[in-house]
């Protein structure tokens, strides 16, 4: 009895201690189906919603009432068009911009990756850097986050398009892959497979279904990425050049409809994932926290999740998951994108018609 | 409606929609392991059996819905043209009709789903095709088992 009442002390206290361990203030709470955000050197702060605009939020925290004009134009209707922008490294020499984009239409389309510069409030110099093959039809499994790499390059998801899931382990097809380019289009030499026969030289990793998340961890020169899987099977993958992930050799979901996309969860020269989430949590962002605001997370990787409804902290020792706890959930709202800011708070965006950005900072 | 007096007529209705999903079930774990085959993945017997049994538990019940939906309109719709046209023929309309009726309802389902195709076998033409076979075969069961009771009862 006394140690339940001990028990039950310390759990009220770890309570209290969590719900005044930071605090959530709106942003903005005028964001229209928002599917990205970026934050400029020069204070200001992106965010790209999917019909194809691109909002400025201003230092002060501000939306700016003119969207930034001169974005691609998809072809596809406004559900699904923009997906994600990140600044060139060097965007305060360049004051250039990588979009990630669908383009074409719902029987034939394609992710295409385009550069454009940001004059003002409006895109200028405006070109295509790389257009996915082959094309797909429908609206599913897009992929299309952007990562610059430390040396520069730009690695980005390429989805499996759902009905082409087998092309995940074509080498020829950029499907189901992690892709790597320079910032100017070309290939970079030490793509994993430039000598690889008839392999597309863009191939950075394989055997993805729909990587929604990439985030690159300076201490330890990680790049993670996170998988959203079918029914179950969500993944986080320690991405390494060259790596087969799998997909859909093997998972640890199955096809929506229930049945066994395959029998197996994992087979030799396969790399597992580092933790799956069945059932779904359907992550759409994934951050590492290298942040000082927040010494307690250092190193934790942040996964935002729709069906989840909330940010899933995971810590690892290594490559094995040591601990998980679901943060943000009196928010009640499916997450699209998790950042930390160069403030070094954390931002998120919620998803949907009406939608907010939010900033975590650490309670007083 | 008469429950008892239609008892025959909807047992004969959801034996012939469990025939055709299970084996519609059957035949898309053999469409979708192939294509892991193909890839290079091993698929010795006891993983086929097992792979094939576990579709049957998570595949089946969603599936019988789709047939389900479709044969509650394609089978009253083969019976009536059976009497229209000839009685002879009966069992093969009716095995049209089932094919009819669950072919239009994958395509309504794959509209209506977020999903290109929702069912994986189906997204080739010989996967549907074979899928279709075990739709005919629900539907001739129905016509064979209606026919039965008829002689019976005459």
């Amino acid at each position: 009895m006394k140690a339940g009442g001990i028990a039950l002390l310390l759990l009220f206290a770890a309570g209290v201690a969590h719900a005044s361990g930071y605090r959530i203030d709106t942003v903005t709470d005028q964001l229209r189906s928002p599917a990205t955000l970026a934050f400029l050197p020069d204070g200001r702060l992106l965010v790209g919603e999917r019909p194809g605009r691109l909002r400025v939020i201003d230092a002060q925290g501000r939306v700016q009432p003119q969207a930034i004009s001169g974005l691609p134009d998809g072809g596809l209707d406004a559900t699904s068009s923009l997906i994600d922008v990140v600044p060139d490294p060097d965007f305060a020499q360049t004051r250039r911009l990588f979009i990630s984009h669908m383009q074409g239409t719902t029987k034939a389309n394609f992710l295409r990756i385009s550069t454009a510069r940001l004059d003002g409030d409006r895109l200028v110099d405006l070109r295509t850097l790389f257009d996915a093959k082959p094309a797909k039809p429908g609206r599913s499994n897009f992929g299309g986050r952007l990562l610059f790499l430390p040396d520069r390059t730009l690695v980005f998801s390429v989805g499996d398009g759902f009905d082409a899931r087998e092309q995940a382990q074509n080498l020829r097809s950029h499907l189901g892959k992690l892709l790597r380019l320079n910032r100017d289009g070309s290939v970079p030499a030490d793509n994993p497979f430039v000598q690889h026969g008839d392999a597309a030289p863009e191939v950075y990793s394989v055997g993805h279904r729909n990587v929604q998340g990439l985030a690159y961890d300076e201490v330890n020169r990680r790049l993670y990425a996170n998988d959203h899987g079918a029914k179950g099977g969500d993944e986080i993958n320690l991405i390494q050049p060259g790596l087969n992930h799998g997909w859909p050799l093997v998972t640890f979901g199955v096809d929506y409809i229930g049945a066994r996309v395959t029998p197996y969860t994992a087979l030799p020269g396969l790399a597992p994932p580092l933790l799956h989430w069945t059932p779904s949590i359907a992550p759409s962002a994934i951050a590492v926290s290298r942040s000082a605001r927040f010494p307690q997370w250092q190193g934790d990787l942040f996964n935002a999740a729709l069906a989840g409804r909330g940010v899933y902290r995971v810590r690892l020792d290594g490559v094995r998951e040591v601990q998980q706890e679901k943060l943000f959930g009196e928010l009640d709202a499916r997450i699209r994108d998790v950042k930390f800011g160069p403030d070094g708070l954390l931002y998120l965006l919620t998803d949907g018609a009406e939608a907010r950005l939010l900033r975590v900072s650490p309670a007083p | 409606m008469n429950l008892r007096k239609h008892r025959p007529l909807i047992l004969s209705f959801l034996l012939a929609v469990l025939v055709a999903a299970l084996l519609g079930s059957v035949i898309q774990t053999q469409f979708n392991l192939a294509a892991l085959q193909a890839m290079g993945a091993p698929m010795p017997a006891e993983v086929r059996l097992r792979t094939t049994g576990q579709d049957l538990i998570g595949f089946t019940p969603a599936y019988a819905g789709i047939v389900c939906a479709a044969f509650l309109v394609a089978l009253p719709v083969g019976a009536w043209l059976t009497r229209r046209l000839s009685r002879t023929l009966g069992p093969w309309v009716l095995a049209l009709a089932a094919v009819a009726g669950v072919g239009i309802a994958l395509q309504v389902t794959d509209a209506v789903a977020p999903m290109p195709t929702l069912i994986a076998a189906t997204r080739s033409t010989a996967g549907t095709a074979a899928m279709l076979l075990g739709a005919a075969v629900g539907g001739l069961l129905f016509a064979l088992l209606r026919l039965r009771r008829r002689e019976r009862a005459a």
